[in-house]
């Protein structure tokens, strides 16, 4: 059982680092979209899950609830993980 | 000549037709020149010299637009710096194109603002760009090989005559409206300033997710859909019952388009997607007018112009070359003419691939390494100078590793100068100098990188699965 606590403070280190610019502050609320997350921004996120947590999110996954902010996501990132 | 008058002609005749609209702002023709009037009275304020450079680093917004166009109305060069790359490498581009100014969304020491979140910035290069007697109206940067990294150079001229012959098989028309999601920083010629200068409504979505995308379609009517492989995949495996009955036209860009997300929108909107092959040098040269016979393939050349295939093996696969209007003036830094690299007319693209009876292309690789991730274009020499600069790294190669939802993703192997260094240091250099799709996905050290027996140059790898 993976923890969405777990997924979401990996998810904010990555977004930090790798996503947005250093002035936006990222924290579990962010709305992603209205930060500036764009379709490259995806791919990296998508990369990320897939290198560290070894499965691929399905497209049909990405959905506005899942992307609303950090903690949205790490919920269904812990939801398919422990699904499997 | 220059491309606003394209633009004027538009808003004379459509003074009151949406021409972009974005979030809740509808902008019409004659709002737009407006708007680009007054950029252009803040500009010329500026004083700035005919033919300057200016590198133009914003995301997609009515600004973008509006400020490309009010530059070509002071006679100003265009040079688009995307707003994913490092403070290193818009110096870069800054210092390879000579520009004259930047105009961005933070300031920089002196900027003057020109409104609440728009900065210009004036820089000083080194030794003034010189354009030849050229219009020039353009020049998009790609870093390409390191030895390679240029400026393709585009006058008003050209890219009147591209725009206008990429539009003979896709005719788009003051009643198309176009659902907007590339980055204008890497596609605006023959998509965004064709959509203006024929009167078509230009949408600027906002989503990187498929329902949103589909009600903002389902909302402004969209007729026509220009993306890359990777948004049509998203789309197609919306499993909502949203339609799009509206579109007519789903051109595919950027990469080739994989089989089974062609199969899988077809099946999902009953619409079959387009193919089409763009080429910065070209333009839209080739698009696919039969998808559902040929799927695999970019496409015959549209009208006007011609494919040929040089020097084909017994297969008929050799390296693609074209010819046509509209294509590129020079190259810059240092300045090559068209006519220098192209004598006999036709322009070498470096694609490998083959013609078939009926005149389609198809597509089978690259003679130049390039790694394609997501529609985005990747050169592993860019990645290994950053690489090889650190000091822990004493050689390495970067190459393409088969992915089956993004086409290709960036791998590095290593040799490093002292067995224990980790790679935690490496990684943050690439994050300070790399844009970040480009920093390889997966690190491998390695004692050694495989060479060619005679030259002795690091082999170049193929894409691996």
């Amino acid at each position: 059982m993976i923890e969405a606590q777990e997924i979401e403070t990996k998810l904010l280190d990555f977004l930090k680092r790798e996503v947005f610019a250093p002035e936006v502050a990222v924290i579990p609320e962010t709305d992603l979209v209205a930060s500036g997350f764009d379709s490259m921004s995806l791919v990296r996120l998508l990369l990320f899950i897939e290198t560290d947590y070894g499965f691929w999110i399905p497209e049909s996954e990405i959905t506005g609830d899942a992307l609303k902010n950090v903690r949205a996501l790490a919920n269904t990132i812990a939801r398919l993980l422990n699904a499997r | 000549m220059n491309l606003t008058e394209l633009l004027d002609q538009t808003a004379s005749r459509w003074p009151r037709k949406p021409a972009l609209i974005e979030g809740e702002i509808i902008l019409s023709y004659a709002g737009l020149v407006q708007k680009i009037a007054e950029l252009a009275a803040q500009l010329q304020l500026l004083q700035m010299k005919p033919c300057c450079r200016v590198g133009l680093c914003l995301p997609n917004s009515i600004n973008y637009v509006a400020l490309t166009f009010a530059l070509w109305r002071v006679n100003a060069v265009v040079v688009p710096i995307p707003t994913e790359c490092t403070e290193e490498e818009s110096s870069n581009i800054a210092e390879a194109m000579r520009l004259d100014a930047i105009i961005g969304q933070k300031p920089h020491g002196q900027s003057v603002r020109l409104s609440a979140d728009l900065f210009f910035t004036k820089l000083s290069p080194t030794s003034p760009p010189e354009n030849h007697g050229l219009n020039v109206a353009f020049i998009r940067f790609t870093s390409g090989t390191t030895s390679a990294r240029k400026g393709v150079v585009l006058s008003h001229e050209t890219i009147r005559d591209r725009v206008l012959a990429s539009n003979k098989f896709l005719r788009i028309g003051p009643d198309d409206t176009v659902m907007w999601c590339l980055p204008m920083s890497h596609h605006f010629l023959v998509t965004i300033v064709l959509y203006l200068s024929v009167g078509a409504t230009i949408v600027l979505a906002r989503h990187v997710l498929a329902r949103p995308f589909l009600e903002a379609v389902n909302r402004w009517r969209g007729t026509v859909l220009y993306a890359a492989p990777f948004h049509y995949a998203l789309l197609a495996r919306d499993n909502s019952d949203a339609k799009i009955s509206s579109v007519r036209l789903a051109v595919s860009t950027t990469c080739s388009l994989p089989q089974d997300v062609a199969e899988n929108f077809h099946q999902r909107f009953g619409l079959r997607l387009t193919p089409a092959l763009g080429v910065i040098e070209l333009g839209l040269v080739c698009v696919n007018d039969n998808p559902a016979a040929r799927a695999d393939s970019v496409g015959r050349p549209q009208p006007d112009y011609a494919v040929h295939i040089r020097n084909p093996d017994s297969d008929g696969y050799g390296e693609i070359v074209f010819a046509g209007p509209g294509f590129f003036d020079a190259y810059d830094n240092p300045w090559t003419p068209r006519e220098q690299l192209m004598p006999d007319g036709w322009f070498a693209t470096g694609d490998i691939g083959r013609v078939d009876a009926q005149g389609y292309l198809f597509l089978a690789g690259r003679k130049v390494a390039v790694i394609n991730l997501a529609g985005r274009k990747v050169f592993p020499e860019e990645i290994e100078t950053v690489l090889n600069r650190h000091p822990d790294v004493r050689e390495s190669r970067v190459f393409g590793a088969t992915h089956p939802h993004l086409g290709e993703t960036v791998e590095a192997e290593i040799v490093l100068n002292a067995p224990d260094a980790g790679l935690d240091s490496v990684r943050a250099f690439c994050r300070e100098q790399l844009a970040s799709y480009k920093i390889p996905t997966r690190f491998t050290v390695v004692n050694a990188l495989p060479r060619t027996p005679v030259t002795g140059k690091i082999r170049r790898a193929t894409a691996v699965a």
